[in-house]
């Protein structure tokens, strides 16, 4: 079991660590912020001699989505110009606390944007795999889906069968064997 | 020893305790298990509750900041936690006051800027009040942060302080409170040493400032290792019980 460190710990000189989440670096030093136990990592491309340091907590505390991050939610509602999620996970973690996500119809798909049909890559009640373009406006964030393995992840049909994709722009309801347009995920 | 007398002739104070002594203090994290992170803490009668929520999505859409958190905090004092019984209302000033200072204090301590648009809610019950109710809600409140996992600098540890004749005294009870001796609260970082509340009400001749200092960081770094031992008991009893799960699960 490795160190347990706490708020205002130090970890050791900026020369050889390089702060990472869980920790800051105040003049030459670097301390710890949160509880939990000190890791060093090897950075792969990083300064000569230098490791990277983390503290990671046994108890996540909840995360907000942050740019270029990708993110999962549900579609809450949709209109023909866009789609309202509701995020629940940001990256690897689950928040505790939901966050708005808006996916607009330009977003959806990186090519032919002026030929998507909102009503033919989301549903509500879709869990969706996002990526976060901006912080948006006050209300929500702004997601795109605009990548080959962004979109839908999970879909029911309209028997209420869950369903697999069978292309980029399809999926298969498994009980009725009917076909359902989604912009699907592509599965990694 | 006369009433209006705080310290007899042997140095001793109304309850017993020497000049430059701390009241006895307790302390507990996440008693609440609703809350991110909270906790609860005693400095001799006076017990302070703090819950922590968030970071999350800002109540109102004024709050959210571009470039950190919000801090939103609430004290609040029981009913019951004084001799005669008294209902508060939200909006006293006096009430309001604590909270602003208890904001001051943390503001540069929590590292808002890694959790731009959100709120972070902190919300502190006096539920016995005997004197010190501004420094215990300040302990309570680190320990609640800690709790919760908000990225701090330090921890805060803060304490009061009053001049009395020659002597300065320590941990001022409510009575010791009550008199007209100036009585001042010091919030300080004890890793860096730095002072992040100083704060009185009254008038303080300059010289005997630094005594009264020197006094409450002692007091201060006295907290703080009962903090950090609570802190560090209840990190390590979450280390074993995630390895126990683990333990479960590789099974």
């Amino acid at each position: 079991m490795s160190e347990l460190v706490v708020p205002g710990q130090r970890l050791g000189h900026t020369d050889q660590l390089v702060p990472g989440t869980g920790t800051f670096a105040r003049g030459d030093l670097v301390y710890a912020s949160v509880v939990g136990q000190v890791r060093r990592t090897d950075l792969p491309n990083g300064p000569e001699g230098k490791m990277q340091v983390t503290v990671h907590r046994e108890k996540e505390a909840s995360t907000v989505p942050e740019v270029d991050g990708i993110v999962v939610g549900t579609v809450l509602r949709v209109n023909p110009r866009a789609a309202t999620l509701s995020i629940q996970v940001v990256g690897e973690r689950t928040c505790t606390n939901e966050f708005n996500g808006v996916i607009r119809v330009e977003d959806i798909r990186a090519t032919e944007k002026d030929k998507v049909k909102m009503t033919e890559s989301f549903r509500p009640g879709d869990v969706v795999r996002a990526q976060v373009v901006s912080l948006g406006d006050a209300r929500s964030y702004y997601l795109s889906t605009a990548k080959n393995i962004l979109g839908v992840l999970h879909a029911k049909s309209l028997a209420g069968a869950p369903m697999y994709p069978v292309s980029w722009r399809e999926m298969k309801c498994s009980q009725t064997g009917g076909i359902e347009l989604r912009k699907c995920a592509k599965p990694f | 020893m006369s009433r209006n007398e705080l310290i007899s002739p042997e140095g001793l104070r109304l309850d017993g305790r020497r000049a430059n002594e701390l009241r006895r203090h307790t302390a507990k994290l996440g008693p609440l298990s609703q809350a991110d992170g909270s906790a609860f803490l005693q400095h001799g009668h006076t017990k302070a509750l703090a819950a922590v929520y968030g970071p999350r999505e800002p109540r109102h859409r004024a709050h959210a900041m571009h470039d950190r958190a919000y801090l939103n905090i609430e004290f609040n004092i029981a009913p019951f936690a004084t001799g005669e019984r008294k209902k508060r209302n939200k909006s006293d000033k006096r009430l309001l006051e604590m909270a602003h200072f208890v904001k001051q204090t943390f503001e540069p301590v929590i590292m808002t800027r890694l959790y731009p648009r959100s709120q972070i809610d902190l919300y502190i019950q006096i539920l016995q009040d005997d004197g010190g109710a501004l420094h215990a809600a300040i302990n309570a409140s680190t320990l609640a942060l800690i709790h919760a996992g908000i990225p701090m600098k330090d921890y805060v540890c803060a304490v009061s302080v009053c001049c009395y004749k020659d002597a300065s005294l320590l941990d001022l009870n409510r009575m010791e409170e009550n008199t007209e001796h100036a009585d001042l609260t010091v919030a300080v970082l004890p890793k860096s040493g730095d002072i992040s509340l100083l704060q009185m009400e009254s008038r303080l001749h300059a010289d005997k400032l630094s005594d009264l200092m020197d006094l409450s960081i002692a007091g201060c770094r006295q907290i703080w290792k009962t903090l950090d031992g609570v802190v560090r008991e209840n990190g390590e009893e979450e280390q074993q019980k995630a390895s126990e799960v683990s333990m479960v699960l590789e099974k």
